[in-house]
């Protein structure tokens, strides 16, 4: 309630009030929220697996490969562009904003992309999928639930990119690309976490 | 105050002079593609007593089929997959999203004055994705059904032959459902508040939503997740839960429960509601102890995460485990009663008048409390061992469920019924059905606990004959309910066409959404009202003329 004593003092953005800006703020942050458990339990769900097998990984089986690190650095990057899109919107300057979500989208597709290549690599490596294994079953489940939401977030990424080449976003007016970025650094959030607990595990 | 929801329409601020929502728009397409809350209100009414319609018929088949110790009327395996599909119709499509979603979406936003929720594409989307869901588990029907119980748990879920992958992809997506609603009502009570309406002057059933959602968004993940996990476990037969490779089945209860128990609580909070707006309207005073209701919705929400091990006491957990998992359970109790404590408070010397959902209010009160207390025989670990698995279990959480959240919801749909749908329905045929369901529910439930007592295990076929009497009362009494629901029907549906049209506030509430008219134009308010008080009853009088309620002269700025 606090925050809505100095609504009177600060500019309001065209074509939406400030009052509908803060709701879909939060109503994403809600949502974030909700997903971060999702993400959560998988985890938890992971580590009580691997504390309770004898034999994790099985020598015929290959390491996490080196990619991993690849796609890690791809989404930080990402998740950096796309914040000074955002800075760079906020201060008008558009057309730069616009190739930093250009970019974004490039490397957010390029993480997908790297994350293929390393499943392949595994499967190649005989340990496809559907290896009777948790070590290789984990491993998949856990990036393949991850990448399931990049590309979800790819496809808003990429509608709010066209859009604002196009020209919908202003200054002012930019929810789009508000949520674009709260989204993107959610996934390289939960990446890291991901990551750094299937390094420390194996 | 609120631009969003505050929308200034230039004509029609006479209220019954605006053309109902009921009006605004014909056509099938009117209605599955609105984005007016009252709309998606009704479809999701429609839906969930189609579902409880469908989880009826199967709960009479299972009452048809246990009326001898042998076979009746199916097979075995036949009665597997009915009792399954009657557990999870009931669960997953009628009383998750029975009073949220259809009795919430209506009046959370004529509660709040507000012209809808904040996200009214979501909340279209959230329908859409419920029939959807709904959809799977009819096809998961035709192909034969699932025979797991509706808790799916593995390893049986992961091996058997019967459909189990389209039955738990559909509730995977009634869980998307689930937790657009909860994020939808969460924003809207924080951003769409009106003038005058600080938190602690929030309607009770807006509290209780609210703690509803917060669940709804931490704990439906969890249960996505869970039923991803099995899904994939049965199509490329390698998972989590496998112990061939290392993994653990109890696992899958741990996760289930987590998500389930909780679930119970997105059940039964927002029947808490209803009956604490019900409770007071009709006992013509104000509710007692408003704090303390509204808070121990909130403590209600938090214990709710903290207790779902109590479902697993015989699955080999460490008595540590147990015994922790025990004292957070009876901790569960201490907030309930502060409710049940409070109603009872609120109708003592009160002019209580018993119209329908006054019947259902007194019902749910007394019901609830039986159902409660046994939870504490079952939630003490030496007595759970004996108990668990047996008709006891069933006859508990039937008293929550059904005697708790089902005659919340009729309460809630009689007392709501003028303001939805703008008439009136046939008081003392209301009277007789909820005498039947009552009298009905207790005779089919009550018998459940002695034989369960005595040992009869449930989920079988056949029995032994000393259980053959108290099948045959438990029978006797769904039948008799069955009746009861099918009169229910009738003289709603009847009221539809013929009921007398409804006042404003045929109930002398003090609620906002009262103050609209009966059905409300799709704006709601033409202007912004201001809240009060919500349980000061005082100014409101009968009015003959109106046959419902307005507000003394005095007060006429309460007026719309």
């Amino acid at each position: 309630m606090n925050s809505e004593d100095d609504r009177e003092t600060r500019p309001v953005p065209s074509g939406m009030t400030r009052s509908e800006a803060n709701t879909g703020r939060f109503g994403m942050a809600i949502f974030l929220i909700s997903l971060s458990i999702l993400f959560a339990a998988s985890i938890i769900g992971y580590l009580v697996v691997r504390m309770r097998a004898q034999l994790w990984r099985t020598t015929n089986l290959p390491p996490l490969p080196s990619g991993l690190w690849l796609s890690t650095g791809i989404l930080v990057a990402c998740s950096v562009v796309i914040h000074y899109a955002l800075v760079q919107t906020r201060r008008n300057n558009l057309g730069a904003a616009r190739k930093f979500l250009l970019a974004a989208s490039v490397l957010g597709t390029g993480f997908l992309v790297n994350q293929f290549v390393n499943w392949l690599a595994l499967t190649a490596a005989q340990m496809p999928p559907t290896a009777r294994n948790l070590y290789a079953f984990t491993f998949y489940m856990l990036t393949g639930l991850h990448a399931a939401h990049v590309i979800g977030g790819l496809v808003q990424l990429g509608v709010v990119t066209r859009r604002s080449f196009r020209g919908a976003y202003t200054a002012q007016y930019h929810p789009g690309i508000t949520y674009a970025a709260m989204y993107w650094h959610f996934l390289d959030a939960v990446w890291v976490v991901m990551f750094l607990v299937m390094i420390v595990q194996n | 105050m609120n631009t969003v929801s505050s929308p200034v329409p230039p004509a029609a601020a006479e209220p019954g002079h605006a053309p109902s929502y009921l009006q605004d728009g014909h056509g099938i397409k009117s209605w599955i593609m609105t984005l007016d809350h009252k709309r998606i209100g009704v479809l999701y009414l429609i839906s969930i007593l189609a579902a409880m319609f469908l989880g009826g018929l199967f709960a009479m088949l299972i009452r048809t089929e246990l009326l001898t110790p042998a076979k009746t009327v199916m097979e075995a395996e036949t009665y597997n997959r009915v009792f399954t599909l009657h557990g999870a119709i009931m669960i997953f499509l009628f009383i998750i999203p029975g009073i949220p979603a259809a009795l919430g979406n209506f009046v959370l936003p004529l509660m709040l004055g507000a012209r809808d929720v904040a996200f009214p594409r979501l909340n279209r989307l959230s329908w859409h994705l419920y029939v959807i869901g709904a959809l799977f588990a009819v096809y998961s029907l035709i192909h034969g059904g699932a025979d797991t119980g509706w808790t799916f748990y593995t390893p049986y879920s992961t091996t058997t032959t019967s459909a189990v992958v389209p039955i738990t992809f559909g509730a995977f997506i009634l869980g998307f459902s689930s937790i657009l609603t909860g994020l939808n009502f969460i924003v809207t009570i924080h951003r769409f508040r009106p003038p005058g309406m600080g938190w602690f002057r929030m309607p009770l059933f807006l509290w209780a939503l609210y703690a509803t959602a917060i669940i709804q968004v931490l704990a439906t993940p969890v249960l996505g997740i869970t039923l991803l996990l099995l899904i994939v476990e049965r199509v490329l037969g390698v998972g989590i839960f496998d112990p061939t490779l290392g993994g653990d089945p109890v696992l899958f209860q741990h996760f289930f429960w987590f998500y389930s128990h909780p679930a119970v609580y997105i059940m039964i909070l927002p029947a808490m509601g209803v009956i604490s707006e019900l409770v007071s309207t009709f006992s013509r005073k104000h509710i007692f102890g408003y704090k303390a209701i509204a808070y121990s919705s909130v403590a209600i929400a938090f214990l709710s995460f903290l207790v779902w091990g109590h479902h697993m006491f015989v699955s080999g957990q460490s008595p540590m485990a147990n015994m922790i998992f025990s004292a957070l359970t009876f901790s569960v109790a201490i907030p309930s009663a502060v409710k049940v404590f409070n109603w009872v408070a609120t109708m003592y010397k009160g002019s209580i008048k018993m119209d329908a959902p006054m019947t259902y209010t007194v019902a749910f009160i007394l019901l609830f409390g039986i159902g409660g207390l046994t939870g504490l025989f079952l939630g003490a670990l030496a007595t759970d061992v004996h108990l668990h698995d047996t008709y006891f279990v069933v006859a508990h959480f039937h008293y929550t469920m059904m005697g708790g959240v089902l005659m919340a919801f009729m309460g809630g749909l009689h007392y709501w019924w003028p303001k939805i749908f703008g008439r009136m329905y046939n008081e003392k045929l209301a009277n007789i059905a909820s005498l039947m369901i009552v009298v009905g529910f207790n005779i089919t439930f009550l018998s459940q606990f002695i034989m369960g007592s005595l040992g009869m295990p449930r989920r079988y076929y056949n029995y032994r004959p000393e259980f053959a009497s108290y099948h045959q009362w438990s029978t006797a009494g769904a039948f008799l309910q069955a009746i009861g629901f099918i009169l229910v029907a009738v003289y709603l549906i009847h009221s539809l066409r013929r009921g007398r049209l409804a006042p404003a506030n045929p109930w002398g509430s003090a609620t906002l959404e009262w103050r609209c008219a009966s059905p409300p134009p799709t704006e709601n308010f033409a202007t912004q009202p201001t809240a009060g008080d919500p349980y000061d009853l005082k100014p409101l009088v009968f009015d003959p003329k109106l046959g419902g309620f307005t507000y003394r002269a005095e007060s006429a700025e309460g007026v719309a």
